[in-house]
């Protein structure tokens, strides 16, 4: 009886610890996506460069792609282009999906397309282009129905137009290989 | 100093300028959208609800929330719709299901426990008290242990 009211506290202090010491380590900003092995939502949203052009899930599926949430006012975004263009040279197929920032009318900020084409046309001449094409998404319409928190994400969308993966944060050499490499591989075949 | 709290004072008049008075059909609508951007959870910031944020998401969440308000939607509904797109986490009352089991099981579980504990423990010290009430009245039995203590104070009393 006197071991076993010895055991007790201890056992739960050891057990308080153990958690609270793995909450340490753990990601606070990692969440569970609802979007996983569900379909492209419903969209049509146009090409950033020839606004003209439409994009729906049917005209965007037929290869497994990145879908990948960027912008040039997205710092993290700027640092992943040059990895996304290696990607791409190695010929991973990514879309950009253009995450417009709402403005703010009570500045005098009006959305300026030609600026925002031009802008966008420098960036990726600077920091290299990793992108088949760029969809806008001034509405945040599109991003809003992924279940998008913030840029950079980046969707595997394979042939059928089904969602298979969703990564938050930028996509380095490390979570290429440890997240979505393998996956991709896989849906190729 | 004066004028430096009196800009302020300015400053923050044209801040509050600027906010937006939105208007509701009815009251209920006004509460239910009152309530859903408290218990709506902002999925790029740590712990605010989308109330109390003013990053992009948590503003695009506001705003959609407002227009299926005012569409008619009812609580559940417009739940349902943010749920399916930025997931349980977004709702500041978890669901009861597998994974969030152990959240009401485990206080049951300790109340349980910590009343076993306590009964058993009780019984062990009731044990205790009878074996030494026991052990007394076996030593007062032994009358030979009282005639050594009566020689033994004897023994003093005659060397003092």
């Amino acid at each position: 009886m006197r071991k076993l009211a010895f055991f007790i506290p201890f056992a739960l202090f050891i057990g308080l610890s153990v958690f609270l010491f793995s909450g340490l380590f753990s990601n606070p900003m990692e969440r569970e996506s609802s979007v996983i092995d569900k379909p492209l939502p419903a969209f049509a949203l146009p090409d950033l460069q020839q606004p003209e052009k439409i994009w729906t899930p049917d005209s965007v599926k037929g290869k497994p792609f990145l879908l990948n949430v960027w912008g040039t006012w997205c710092v993290t975004c700027n640092a992943e282009l040059a990895y996304l263009t290696e990607l791409r040279e190695q010929g991973v197929m990514i879309v950009g999906l253009y995450y417009q920032q709402p403005v703010d009318a009570a500045f005098g900020e009006v959305f300026n397309l030609a600026a925002l084409q031009q802008e966008v046309a420098l960036k990726l001449e600077q920091q290299g282009n990793p992108y088949q094409w760029n969809i806008l998404d001034k509405d945040r319409t599109l991003i809003f129905d992924l279940g998008v928190t913030g840029a950079p994400e980046t969707f595997l969308v394979d042939a059928q137009g089904i969602i298979r993966q969703h990564h938050i944060g930028d996509i380095n050499p490390q979570v290429w290989q440890q997240k979505l490499a393998a996956a991709y591989q896989s849906l190729q075949e | 100093m004066k004028y430096f709290f009196l800009s302020l004072l300015f400053l923050i008049s044209a801040a509050q300028a600027t906010q937006v008075l939105i208007e509701f059909k009815s009251p209920e609508q006004q509460a239910l959208f009152k309530e859903l951007t408290h218990e709506l959870r902002c999925p790029k910031c740590q712990n605010q609800n989308i109330a109390d944020s003013n990053a992009v998401v948590a503003v695009d969440m506001r705003n959609k929330t407002l227009e299926l308000v005012q569409q008619g939607q009812d609580k559940a509904q417009v739940l349902e719709y943010m749920k399916s797109r930025y997931g349980d986490f977004v709702h500041y009352q978890p669901p009861l299901n597998k994974f969030t089991l152990i959240l009401w099981l485990l206080p049951a579980l300790m109340v349980v426990g910590l009343m076993v504990l306590l009964l058993v423990r009780r019984k062990a010290q009731g044990k205790a008290v009878v074996s030494e009430a026991a052990d007394q009245a076996q030593m007062q039995s032994e009358p030979e242990l009282e005639q050594q203590l009566d020689q033994l104070i004897e023994q003093y009393r005659r060397k003092s």
